[in-house]
């Protein structure tokens, strides 16, 4: 007797065990999107770079641990190239989740090209993981799936900028925006937090994005007698901005503009050195280096393993997009690793779970209960001219700085300082 | 300061150095009745070719006008006899103009981000020397005077080409009516391609003046500069290359004075002067120039 039960037993559960095997899938799918050409190319291609730089660490170690199979399983990556345009990005995402099947989706670099993926990725219950989607606006509504994973959300970003004009009593304060939900969500911050201490700008502008010519939007600021010049824009607008500072001989105390910090040789070759002194910037990783790094590479390790790697693939410039797309990867690698089951809200679950205690090279990852990155305080930077070489430093707030504010900014070389 | 009076000059400025954005695309339509929707495209090689130029050789932009003039008026020709016969043999070349140039922009493109990559890139201002100019009380970049100074040379030149030059009379004859010119025995195909490639040469003069009037150099500007262009030559007329200067002096006063007074709305000048134009005077403002001349 004891025999057949023994024997009906087998015969029952061998199945459901070769099922549970079998559900397993060969590869974790993956599914992303890059802008090989247009606006966000620039920083759209590196933050793919970091992503694929994970996928290449994780499969050289047989893959990904999935704790829902109890294995590693290998990664696989599919993108494709939006170019820039969201009407095509719409598209790509949808082909991402109904015919390549992925479960999990990176979105593209960016709020204006992450915006398209947020309603898709609600709609098909689709894990969502935003490396530089900032726009305050995503984490407003009740997006279940979404995880912002590389900076805080934009609304968050210059709060320590406003901490700094209110510390030092810069009161004639000019703000130059260009029109989308990045910036603007800055600006908004920004004034609300400077307003609130008595501070009223002088002027304060919306821009298109394509702005190519701020001579005359600088003019305005110096007839309102500006001390303290803020443009918030993409690389393009920054870029414009210092070469038409540069060029017009115009010279403001305090001149902040966003990018430089985030892309330093990308600037130091466009503008050159004469026009980023003396200018202020946020700093983040890689100029910025988190030293309780718990989860992943820290930024020395990163850059000796992606170094040799970048350049026989790419060799798109270290910038704060690259550590944002390789962050977003151990991410996704700390939810497979502990998340119960594999699917999205587990997935999101697990996320949740380790928020607060996973430190990375970017800092640490800590998410509210909309997504939202609320982990690191963006720092102000400086750039300040030693011995003709450009070196890009901490100023603000005085607890993580590494050089006192020069303020007012001296002029360097003939140009602005 | 008075910001009206110095949105007019930098107008006037920038007036002059767009003009010479839109001659060659109005040169080129002129005399082929084709739609170059590469235009943009040549510029942008042609801000690349500075920006090398400077950043490995240490060469000031100006010297890059010499180079590049010789350089793309020789890419012009053999592009001209690959492409424009066979576009003027079909029942409609203006139309499959558009669809082949645009290929052709879209190829060129794609070349260029994978020559010089997607990155952002510029010249610095100071190039020209640091210290800003004083004019008529106000202060304005070297590089403003020296790009509206190359763009005012530039279309000074093409004047003379077509109006004190034999082969620039044989355009003109061609650009009132290809067939009659022909029968009188004018090489069309030859002048044209000479046109073609001075069409092309007057785009990379442009570019080497872009990072100080248009901005970053990247390989997607062309597509935007190209719909300016149009704007600039319809205003002016289309196939007049005289009419260009007076729609860039437009273009480049609106551009300003929206920058100044309404900068949120500057991004859709082009659009707003073109449906603008082509529902007050479709044919462009000098049309009737054209055809006296």
């Amino acid at each position: 007797m004891l025999k057949r039960v023994v024997l009906l037993s087998l015969f029952l559960f061998i199945p459901t065990i070769a099922a549970a095997e079998s559900s397993a899938p060969h590869e974790i799918r993956i599914g992303t999107l890059y802008a090989g050409s247009g606006a966000f190319a620039s920083s759209s291609i590196p933050q793919y770079q970091g992503l694929r730089f994970w996928v290449r660490r994780v499969n050289a170690r047989g893959g990904v641990f999935v704790k829902a199979y109890g294995r590693r399983i290998p990664v696989k990556l599919i993108a494709y190239n939006d170019q820039s345009q969201t009407g095509l990005a719409g598209s790509l995402y949808t082909q991402l989740i109904t015919r390549d099947r992925v479960r999990i989706l990176v979105a593209d670099f960016g709020s204006v090209l992450t915006s398209v993926a947020i309603p898709l990725a609600e709609e098909r219950q689709i894990l969502l993981i935003d490396p530089t989607g900032t726009s305050a606006k995503f984490f407003r509504g009740n997006n279940r799936f979404l995880i912002l994973t590389g900076l805080p959300s934009s609304g968050i970003w210059p709060t320590v900028l406003a901490d700094f004009l209110i510390a030092h009593k810069i009161g004639r304060v000019a703000i130059i925006y260009s029109a989308n939900d990045f910036t603007e969500s800055q600006d908004q911050t920004l004034v609300s937090r400077i307003e609130a201490a008595g501070i009223h700008p002088v002027y304060n502008h919306a821009v298109a994005n394509s702005t190519s010519s701020y001579t005359l939007l600088l003019h305005q600021a110096v007839a309102r007698r500006a001390q303290a010049l803020i443009e918030l824009g993409y690389n393009n607008n920054d870029i414009a901005l210092l070469q038409d500072l540069s060029a017009g001989g115009m010279h403001f105390a305090m001149v902040f503009t966003i990018n430089p910090g985030l892309r330093v040789p990308l600037f130091l070759k466009a503008v050159g050195a004469q026009a980023l002194g003396g200018t202020f910037t946020y700093v983040t990783p890689p100029s910025l280096a988190y030293n309780k790094v718990n989860y992943g590479l820290g930024l020395a390790a990163f850059k000796q393993a992606f170094e040799p790697w970048n350049r026989k693939h790419g060799n798109v410039p270290l910038g704060l997009s690259v550590i944002a797309g390789y962050n977003s990867g151990l991410i996704i690698q700390k939810a497979l690793e502990t998340a119960k089951r594999y699917d999205s809200v587990a997935l999101r679950t697990a996320i949740r779970a380790v928020s607060g205690r996973l430190f990375t090279l970017d800092g640490l990852f800590k998410v509210d209960s909309r997504g939202n990155q609320i982990g690191e305080p963006i720092p102000l930077g400086q750039f300040f001219m030693s011995q003709e070489k450009l070196v890009l430093k901490v100023v603000y707030p005085a607890k993580v700085a590494t050089a006192k504010p020069l303020y007012p900014a001296p002029r360097w070389g003939s140009g602005r300082g | 300061m008075n910001l009206l009076e110095y949105a007019l000059l930098a107008g006037l400025f920038y007036g002059l150095y767009f003009a010479l954005v839109g001659v060659g695309l109005n040169l080129i339509f002129g005399v082929m009745r084709i739609i170059n929707l590469a235009h943009g495209d040549f510029l942008m090689l042609g801000a690349y070719g500075a920006f090398y130029l400077y950043h490995l050789l240490g060469w000031n932009p100006l010297w890059a006008i010499p180079i590049e003039l010789v350089v793309f008026l020789l890419i012009g020709l053999p592009l001209y006899y690959l492409l424009v016969p066979r576009l003027q043999k079909s029942g409609d070349p203006e139309m499959l103009s558009f669809i082949l140039f645009f290929g052709l922009s879209q190829v060129i493109e794609a070349a260029a981000v994978f020559v010089f990559s997607n990155n952002q890139r510029s010249i610095p201002a100071s190039v020209f020397g640091g210290a800003p100019i004083n004019i008529a009380g106000q202060v304005f970049p070297v590089s403003w005077i020296v790009s509206a100074a190359v763009g005012l040379a530039g279309i000074g030149l093409i004047y003379a080409y077509l109006y004190h030059s034999r082969p620039g009379r044989a355009t003109r004859a061609i650009m009132a009516e290809r067939s009659e010119a022909a029968a009188t025995g004018i090489s069309v195909n030859r002048i044209s391609a000479l046109a073609f490639g001075i069409g092309i040469a007057a785009a990379a003069l442009a570019g080497i003046f872009s990072p100080f009037m248009i901005g970053a150099i990247e390989p997607s500007m062309g597509i935007g500069i190209t719909v300016i262009s149009f704007a600039i030559i319809v205003i002016g007329s289309l196939g007049n290359p005289i009419g260009t200067l007076l729609g860039g002096l437009i273009y480049g006063e609106a551009l300003m004075l929206m920058q100044t007074y309404l900068a949120s709305w500057s991004e859709l000048l082009p659009y707003v002067l073109l449906i603008l134009i082509l529902l007050v005077r479709p044919t462009g403002l000098l049309e009737r120039a054209v055809r006296s001349a």
